[in-house]
């Protein structure tokens, strides 16, 4: 009876999140500097009517907004894959320095050659790098404990400062034309990173929930997983590479937005309370969230855009603060 | 539980060996800034400018820049170096570092959110680093009492480094909107100490004084704390009292340090590990030894910056997460994290 | 004999122009301009044009083309403050490298002028909405912005106007050249060109646009050898090297629209007192909007104006 009503109310919630996603992305079609009505927006998606409001969905909006839902979805997911193998919800790939290799690698060749020339490559091998070092450099026992998130941590710390110094140093142009990346925008993404991430996104999703049941006995301690028949090991290991792929891919598209790794989850958590790791609900969020903040980014100092990992850095201030000064503190167990 | 990791602790080593060591070390380190930097006057002509001779223009390049240079570096070191002493022994977590708990990011927010509103570097006043620094550790204080950050040590570590990524963010922000800001913060925020003037330090001192008594005030209590409340309650110690003048402390010496050097990752977690190496994990002597540690540390991650850098300068930030990310691997690497 | 050709090959574009103008919707003239993204053609005389680069705004206006659209200057809020006045009521489409295309769009533009570092996907949108010009101009030579307002009046038209205005420069250049060269001996002309940071100063290359305008003056533009080739931009410097910068005359940039400020904090430094730029007081503040971003006939025409009256301010 009760496994029935969690079943109905993990149901009930992703419904309300696709219904969420499915309006967010609606309103970034239809609002911006030209504006589309609700009811010309069909028409323009399946190529019919004013010829502007056309362009304007199909060519401009369009891609930007699956984008925005596919980067969201990735990072999301990557964050709750990881929380979860650390049993720490702070312990999301932006904290942990994946995010900044990333960038750091992508800057790289961004400022190297004056024009941004595909960085998606790099971003992902600034991932698995980051990820390889810090398993290296952590020792025997992988992805277990603490010793892989402060190793990721020095990691980090040294790529953004390399991040850092790459900027100061090269022209201004140059830096100026690197600096979206590295607070996250959706604006200079490249249509074959979209899609080299949609196929990752779809590949990593179909993963994680292979490793569901899994991942769902890690969220007691290692020896009753191990009772219940998790091989720890493999389901970490797994899960771990799932992650780098996922905010690898998604780094090169928009840059370390990385908060949404962080907030998506816990919305996802909130919504269903099931026991369950919520993987596809935390993509859905991560997806509805990014979108919204791209839109907002886009409308508030028209006709300039802020960059979307501003938006998404402030949303994500006070409800990061609150989790950490509120007094008994489940979200960090 | 206190009294517990007491006992795990290694016995106290005698102060008399590595404390002169650590002295010399200074001492070269200071030397070896004079005598090299980024321009083409190298160490003959820096003797020579010592011993009294040397060109005019040798003459303006050690005594004018590197001298002053040299008292900024040192003076940022000790705050650190302190800082982070007092921190970690106040959180028991070897881990804990200002710039790795968010301190000197929300110092560094703070000199940035200045900029913006006016105020130019130049003019910046360590009292809104300070500010900023003091609620980046009431934040931090605030966080350890929620179960589970204050007894594992990742945790608040790992909490300090979500703020810290955060307060980047907004900061770039603020960066975005205003260009000139950005102009002026874009060199500062990684750190470095090129170009900070006697002038500034001068304006830093006071508060630094302030800070040097409040550390010699709460050096004993902090010692006795570390056997558990009760026993300082025991030997006549206000725990709350003692915490709130420490965080006091740790916030002038961290936006001091920021004010002069931006914010510097690491400074505050190498000085005292390399002090607890050498001299056991009592409070009053990690601090004696951070006294000559710290400013040798950031002596030669400057000198490093400047020569490494030449003909610009490398930001000093750069030489010490360098420096510091290695020492972060090796606390963590080994067997079980040292209890304080 | 060569000036005289082109000055009647000028006569003839003019009055060609004129009757074009005169019979324009009976009949549309086409050109075709050869840009980094292929051969693009153009009819007639544009009328709704968007700038995306500096350089652009500046050609387009100096060969008497009004825009409806520009980016604002790096650092600004708006258009660089010495063509506000002329850009007049102009739409603002976003920043360097962050262009807002719906902005654009929504300008419903018949021809786009864009910077050369526009990116290839940028280009295919952009042209869906107009001819985009992204000109293949070797960036940070001497005729750098010869060429491209060769270009973009070509697109726009107005060859005739734009060889007027070359013109113009030149003969500019060459009256502020004479006072410079009456009034400053040969071995004093040496020049650099800097912004200044805390930390030190930020040299700009010998073949930064406005160093090019020094140079067509009579100044010797100096960067020590320190500007890096393959980074044509700028260098930051130590303090301790400030000896390398140190020439008769200091052109000192700020983002601000005042440079007394830069100046002010500058003249605080002990290494910057030491400069004999500073000693003889041949330290000349000037708008870094103008002087390290911008570039075109109009930019060249105010930057000759700042060199005429730093002249004048001269004992």
């Amino acid at each position: 009876m009760t496994e029935l009503l969690i079943q109905h109310r993990n149901i009930a919630a992703t419904l309300a999140l696709v219904a969420a996603l499915s309006l967010a992305m609606a309103m970034s079609l239809a609002l911006g500097t030209v504006s589309v009505p609700l009811d010309g927006l069909w028409d323009a998606l399946t190529g019919q009517g004013n010829a502007m409001h056309r362009f304007v969905v199909q060519e401009l909006r369009l891609p930007r907004v699956l984008a925005g839902a596919l980067t969201g979805a990735a990072f999301a997911l990557a964050g709750c894959l990881m929380q979860t193998v650390a049993r720490n919800r702070l312990a999301t790939p932006g904290i942990i320095g994946i995010d900044n290799a990333a960038t750091a690698f992508a800057v790289a060749s961004v400022v190297g050659t004056g024009i941004s020339l595909a960085p998606s490559a790099m971003a992902l091998g600034g991932a698995a790098t980051a990820t390889a070092l810090a398993f290296g450099l952590a020792g025997a026992n992988g992805t277990r404990g603490y010793r892989f998130i402060i190793a990721g941590l020095g990691i980090g710390a040294i790529a953004g400062a390399v991040t850092q110094v790459m900027l100061s140093r090269v022209a201004i142009d140059a830096a100026n034309a690197a600096f979206p990346w590295t607070v996250g925008s959706l604006n200079a993404r490249s249509a074959t990173a979209v899609s080299v991430l949609a196929a990752g996104l779809v590949a990593g999703w179909m993963a994680a929930l292979l490793l569901g049941r899994s991942l769902n006995t890690l969220q007691f301690s290692d020896p009753v997983a191990i009772n219940l028949g998790t091989r720890l090991k493999r389901v970490r290991a797994l899960s771990l590479a799932c992650a780098v792929l996922l905010t690898g891919l998604a780094v090169a598209v928009a840059g370390p937005v990385g908060m949404v790794a962080l907030l998506a989850p816990e919305l996802a958590r909130a919504l269903c309370r099931s026991g369950r790791v919520p993987l596809t609900a935390s993509a859905l969020a991560g997806a509805g969230f990014m979108v919204t903040a791209d839109l907002v980014g886009r409308l508030l100092l028209a006709p300039l855009e802020l960059p979307v990992g501003l938006i998404t850095a402030i949303v994500g201030a006070p409800y990061l603060i609150w989790i950490l000064v509120k007094p008994s503190s489940r979200s960090l167990t | 539980m206190t009294d517990y990791a007491c006992q795990r602790t290694p016995a106290s080593r005698a102060l008399v060996p590595p404390l002169p060591v650590a002295v010399f070390f200074v001492l070269a380190a200071a030397l070896a800034s004079l005598l090299w930097g980024a321009g083409p006057v190298g160490a003959v002509e820096a003797l020579q400018v010592m011993t009294g001779q040397g060109s005019e223009e040798a003459r303006f390049v050690v005594m004018e820049l590197r001298l002053p240079r040299l008292a900024t570096a040192m003076a940022t070191g000790l705050a650190l170096a302190i800082a982070g002493a007092l921190l970690q022994a106040l959180t028991r977590n070897p881990l804990a570092e200002p710039g790795l708990l968010g301190v000197s990011g929300g110092s560094a927010f703070a000199v940035t959110l200045a900029i913006l509103l006016g105020a130019s570097s130049a003019t910046m006043t360590t009292l809104v680093a300070q500010a900023g620094a003091l609620a980046g550790c009431a934040l931090v204080m605030l966080a350890t009492r929620s179960r589970g950050l204050a007894a594992d040590p990742v945790r608040l570590v790992l909490a300090g480094a979500t703020v810290t990524g955060l307060l980047l963010s907004l900061t770039s922000v603020m960066m975005l909107a205003d260009q000139r800001a950005a102009d002026e913060v874009r060199f500062w925020i990684t750190g470095s100490i090129a170009g900070t003037s006697l002038a500034d330090l001068v304006a830093v001192l006071p508060s630094m004084a302030v800070a040097g008594v409040l550390v010699v005030i709460v050096a004993s209590p902090l010692a006795a704390l570390s056997l558990g409340e009760r026993a300082a309650m025991g030997l006549g110690h206000r725990p709350g009292r003692i915490r709130a003048l420490v965080v006091v402390a740790v916030a002038l010496l961290v936006g001091g340090a920021t004010a002069l050097a931006g914010p510097l990752v690491f400074a505050g977690l190498v000085v005292p590990f390399i002090a607890r190496a050498l001299a056991g994990p009592d409070i009053r002597k990690t601090l004696w030894l951070c006294l000559p540690i710290g400013p040798g540390m950031i002596l030669v991650a400057d000198t490093l910056a400047r020569v490494i850098g030449a003909p610009a300068e490398l930001p000093l930030g750069v030489i010490t997460a360098m420096l510091g990310a290695p020492v972060l691997l090796i606390i963590v690497r080994s067997r079980r994290m040292p209890a304080l | 004999m060569q000036t005289s050709f082109i000055h009647c090959v000028r006569q003839g574009l003019v009055a060609g122009l004129a009757m074009l103008a005169i019979s324009q919707n009976a009949l549309a003239e086409t050109r075709t301009i050869e840009t980094l993204y292929g051969d693009v053609t153009v009819e007639g005389q544009p009328e709704r044009v968007v700038t995306l680069y500096e350089g652009a705004l500046d050609s387009a206006i100096a060969v008497g083309v009004q825009p409806v659209g520009a980016i604002i200057t790096r650092g600004g809020q708006h258009v660089a403050s010495y063509i506000r006045e002329a850009a007049g009521d102009i739409a603002i489409v976003g920043a360097p490298g962050e262009t807002n295309l719906e902005a654009v769009l929504a300008l419903q533009p018949d021809l786009i002028l864009a910077t050369r570092q526009t990116s290839r996907d940028q280009y295919e949108l952009l042209s869906q909405m107009a001819p985009t010009i992204v000109l293949d101009v070797p960036l940070f030579r001497q005729d750098t912005w010869k060429q491209e307002l060769a270009g973009f009046a070509r697109a726009l038209g107005r060859e005739g106007q734009a060889n007027d205005v070359i013109a113009r420069v030149g003969h500019r250049a060459e009256e502020v050249r004479e006072q410079v060269t009456g009034s400053i001996p040969q071995q004093q002309r040496d020049t650099s060109l800097v912004r200044w940071m805390p930390q030190g100063p930020l040299v700009m290359s010998e073949g930064l646009f406005s160093a090019t305008v020094l140079a067509s003056a009579g100044f010797e533009v100096e960067d020590g050898g320190i500007v890096k080739e393959g980074r044509p931009h700028s260098q930051p410097l130590s303090q301790e090297n400030l000896t390398l910068m140190d020439q008769e005359w200091i052109f000192l940039a700020t983002i601000n629209d005042d440079g007394r400020e830069a100046l002010d904090a500058a003249r605080q430094s002990p290494a910057f007192k030491r400069l004999k730029a500073h000693s003889n007081d041949r330290v000349v503040p000037v708008d870094g909007h103008l002087w390290t971003s911008a570039s075109g006939p109009l930019a060249a025409l105010a930057i000759l104006d700042d060199i005429e009256n730093a002249l004048s301010q001269q004992p």
